[in-house]
């Protein structure tokens, strides 16, 4: 008998109010989470990350040489990750971003090819956004932008028999050049003659002067009311496996330079 | 080493990087910000493109791209044709 798609409020949706960690540690724990889930060992789960400093994060198909200035990151004390997702390189400095994980059953997209499932799975942050007065839409494949400019993207991987969706967006301009530490080429830069105006940045400070935490208290209520979402917090044995992981996968060289 | 690099109308940027040895492909690396399920058909990629003449054309290298992969791969953002591109420009450019 084939299984039919679920609904949100098929689930007992739980949040996770991340605490500051080392930066590896926030991959870490989307991959030791998207297990749970997918093993049925936690409920659905809906996670904001906090860092304790500022990173580039390259996505999963991504080349360290052909993305990053390692010279000027290692000068500059800044860590250099690989998350489990693909998409494009970010530098992401903990005060100047918002990001979120949602770890779900595949049964919620079942059906839905992959475009349309991103759009699915923040369907709730656009009316979030939208609510605070932010002109928001999505951008097949993954981007979230604004008549103020582009305001994050979102990146999935199936993995363990359950779905990661995780976006970042920017709620402040970056402290530095983006360009001290990302390249950025022609080639990059050559389908963005007609659209560039979708391509400025449109920090969610400036385009609402709110706090960052007061925007994710919003983020997180419009996720309660629209899909229904009770407080939770990681296990002690969820933390160990994700430091486990830190130490063996994320943390180490080889996996930062997966793709030299 | 070979580098070549092609943005794909959604927006995504397909980069391949190699050697040339004897005429043929070699240490394939395909990399980009695209979208690949599941991640290890990566490597189906990569292998695929390994051995290939250097006067293959765009076809021919999508071609044993698509028959190198499982049919179960879904690659999100991009294409075998994409990669053909940026291997091509690569052998042209370099």
């Amino acid at each position: 008998m084939t299984q039919k798609r679920t609904d949100w409020r098929d689930y007992d949706w739980q949040l996770i109010r991340g605490a500051p960690v080392p930066v590896e540690m926030n991959h870490a724990l989307d991959e030791v989470l998207v297990r749970r889930v997918g093993a049925g060992k936690r409920p659905p789960t809906f996670r904001f990350w906090d860092r304790q400093g500022p990173e580039i994060v390259l996505g999963r198909f991504q080349s360290v040489r052909n993305e990053v200035q390692i010279e000027n990151c290692e000068a500059d004390g800044i860590r250099i990750n690989r998350r489990i997702t693909g998409g494009g390189a970010m530098f992401v400095e903990p005060e100047n971003a918002v990001t979120y994980s949602i770890y779900a059953p595949p049964e919620l997209v079942k059906g839905m090819g992959f475009a349309d499932s991103y759009q699915y799975l923040d369907e709730w942050v656009i009316e979030g956004l939208r609510s605070l007065g932010i002109d928001a839409w999505y951008e097949p494949i993954n981007d979230i932008t604004s008549s103020g400019g582009k305001i994050g993207g979102a990146a999935q991987a199936r993995r363990h028999g359950a779905v990661l969706h995780h976006a970042t967006m920017a709620y402040d301009m970056a402290s530095t050049a983006i360009p001290r530490y990302l390249r950025v080429g022609q080639e990059k830069l050559s389908d963005k003659g007609v659209t560039s105006a979708d391509k400025r940045v449109g920090p969610l400070r400036l385009q609402t002067q709110m706090d960052r935490l007061d925007i994710i208290e919003h983020l997180i209520e419009t996720f309660r009311q629209r899909h229904g979402l009770q407080d939770g917090q990681l296990t002690e044995d969820e933390v160990a496996e994700a430091e486990e992981l830190v130490r063996t996968r994320f943390g180490t060289e080889e996996w930062r330079y997966l793709l030299p | 080493m070979h580098h070549g690099e092609y943005k794909t109308v959604g927006g995504k940027l397909v980069i391949a990087d190699f050697s040339v040895q004897d005429g043929q492909l070699c240490d394939v690396s395909i990399s980009g910000d695209f979208f690949l399920e599941p991640a290890e058909a990566l490597q189906e990629i990569n292998d695929g493109l390994n051995g290939m003449p250097t006067s293959a054309t765009q076809d021919e290298l999508a071609g044993a791209i698509l028959d190198r992969l499982s049919p179960d791969v879904e690659m999100i953002g991009f294409s075998p044709e994409a990669v053909a591109i940026a291997v091509r420009r690569g052998i042209d450019e370099s």
